[in-house]
């Protein structure tokens, strides 16, 4: 039942993208979880993060640990499984299955590598949308999901507004801020840095640009958790010794950790995707198609949302989301707001969070029983 | 909620809102204002409010919320959006009741406002007698742990209306259950009603 999924989409027409090129064919990996009913008023469609994929509950192939998102998605859970048809796809440009610059160009028969189009949230969302057309729901009961996730998430209710009853962006922003933009870059950069790297032609090589992968997944990491949860889980401390070394070794505890965090990064993730999808979220901004005015762009929304931050959160801030808020409250669209408060950060959509449980279960389940 | 007299003062507010209006109540609690509206006049209501347990209720209860503040959240919302709005027993507890009285009239055509009169008779001649401050069923904190930070009575509340260019409706007589026509300052309406409940607008220029 929830088992990884493989489907050609575009297989009748091509792909469009926004930087001009087309994808005359491309493979899009999903999990499914639970059974769409005859209605099929009940899919609810899950928008991965950057670093995410489509093993939003089940166990990773690679890491083997538990889905993302299993505190969030399961039997009795805010997004049940018992009772919803839920759809989570891994996103054109991703390294999990679906087509992206590791994957081989149909038309070559060549890996892709940097031939691979430079793609943007809308061109993901686009294509989303043909799954979903695929899996024969006309209209997705919720789309929900945070960070990069929440960018699709607002991109669908602004260019597929009559496809979504409702919906639930997560600390996310109508556009990336130029602190976001260099965050983005630095990490690109130090992907670009390695030599392994071979202006992205690697696949073939035994040697991959693990180093600068890792480097990027560490400076990002730091910017997904707040400044008191570093210092309360890791303080000054020492790892496992009692005095510096007077080197440049992992002395201390946070060095380490942020080490393991982008050792274990590089196992399941392409650098090359790292930077397709850094670029997508950083030209993201949903009024671009509409010079800018997000009010223009939400104007045919009719959905109902939920808008969710959190108070640590400083990569996608309360004031980026409550920008949302705002615009959707000028346009009179049915929006609902709370924010989180909790020192996990940006990383707090992904925790075992009480409060995010609550306000998920209680809006799901009050929007369902008044569909 | 002890404070008010629930389903007394919602079928007084029912009455002043016509069917399918569009309404947002500020301080809206756990919704149930809300939901009374929604079940006897079919509104499209919102609600704000700044207790976050009190915003998780009326999420589960499927009502648009806001988690916000009347101080720092009116601001957000365009001029006339609603049809009306409503603030009952919230306007002591803001910072600037001022401003947010005139925020209320500029996001809706009309406002309906609630508060605990501190000139009700009740009120006064305890404060006279006992020389501290009262308490009450409809003021039920001590001085030291209240979160009314302006008390007013209903005196100083047509006084205030008229100030910051507001135009007073209708006045709720909460003992008779009936709606009056406002009949203008004077010492009889600030002693007797103990809450204050009127439907307030913007006096155009």
């Amino acid at each position: 039942m929830n088992e990884n999924k493989i489907v050609d989409l575009a297989t009748e027409q091509a792909l469009v993208l926004d930087c001009g090129k087309s994808l005359k064919s491309f493979k899009t990996a999903y999990t499914t979880y639970g059974k769409l009913n005859d209605a099929k008023d009940n899919a609810i469609l899950i928008c991965h993060a950057l670093t995410g994929d489509q093993y939003v509950a089940s166990n990773h192939p690679i890491t083997k640990k538990e889905g993302w998102w299993s505190y969030i998605v399961g039997p009795e859970k805010p997004i049940d499984t018992n009772k919803f048809f839920v759809v989570c796809p891994n996103v054109i440009g991703g390294c999990m299955g679906s087509t992206g610059p590791k994957e081989i160009n149909s038309e070559t028969g060549k890996v892709y590598g940097t031939d691979f189009p430079v793609i943007t949230i809308a061109d993901m969302v686009r294509a989303q949308k043909l799954l979903i057309d695929y899996l024969g729901i006309e209209k997705i009961f919720c789309v929900t999901g945070g960070s990069m996730g929440g960018m699709l998430v607002l991109e669908w209710l602004s260019k597929f507004p009559e496809m979504v009853h409702s919906a639930i962006p997560i600390a996310t922003a109508t556009n990336h801020s130029a602190q976001n933009i260099a965050l983005n870059e630095l990490a690109r950069q130090s992907i670009m840095a390695d030599p392994n790297w071979n202006s992205g032609n690697y696949y073939n090589s035994d040697n991959k640009p693990l180093k600068g992968l890792s480097v990027a997944r560490m400076a990002a990491h730091i910017s997904y958790l707040s400044k008191d949860a570093l210092h309360s889980k890791f303080g000054r401390n020492l790892q496992d010794k009692s005095s510096l070394d007077y080197s440049f070794d992992a002395d201390f505890q946070i060095e380490s950790y942020l080490r393991h965090q982008g050792f274990t990064f590089v196992d399941r993730f392409d650098a090359n995707s790292y930077l397709y999808i850094t670029r997508a979220m950083d030209y993201f901004d949903v009024s671009s198609s509409n010079d800018g005015s997000l009010i223009e762009s939400f104007k045919n929304t009719v959905s109902k949302v939920l808008c969710i931050s959190f108070t640590s959160d400083w990569l996608y801030p309360t004031s980026e989301n409550k920008k949302i808020v705002k615009v959707f409250n000028t346009l009179g669209i049915n929006v609902s707001f709370i924010e989180i408060e909790t020192d996990g950060g940006h990383d707090s959509f992904l925790l075992e969070e009480p409060k995010l449980f609550e306000a998920m279960q209680g809006f799901i389940k009050s929007t369902y029983e008044n569909l | 909620m002890s404070l008010i007299n629930e389903k007394k003062d919602f079928k007084i507010i029912a009455d002043l809102i016509p069917a399918k209006s569009s309404v947002i109540d500020v301080g809206c609690n756990d919704g149930s204002l809300l939901e009374f509206l929604k079940e006897e006049k079919d509104i499209n209501g919102r609600g704000m409010e700044i207790d976050q347990q009190k915003v998780q209720l009326c999420l589960s209860k499927g009502i648009s919320v806001i988690e916000g503040d009347a101080d720092l959240d009116l601001y957000d919302y365009p001029d006339n959006l609603f049809d009306y709005s409503i603030l009952t027993y919230t306007l002591q507890a803001t910072k600037s009741p001022k401003n947010v009285l005139s925020e209320l009239v500029r996001i809706s055509s009309k406002a309906i406002i609630s508060f605990p009169n501190f000139g009700h008779w009740k009120i006064a001649t305890s404060l006279l007698i006992n020389r501290k401050m009262p308490i009450s069923e409809k003021l039920s904190y001590s001085w030291h742990e209240t979160p009314n930070l302006h008390f007013c009575t209903i005196n100083d509340f047509i006084d205030l209306c008229e100030e910051a260019g507001i135009r007073i409706e209708k006045q709720a007589n909460l003992k008779t259950n009936r709606l009056n026509k406002f009949y203008g300052k004077n010492l009889l309406n600030s002693y007797f009603n103990e809450v204050g409940l009127f439907l307030v607008s913007k006096i155009k220029n």
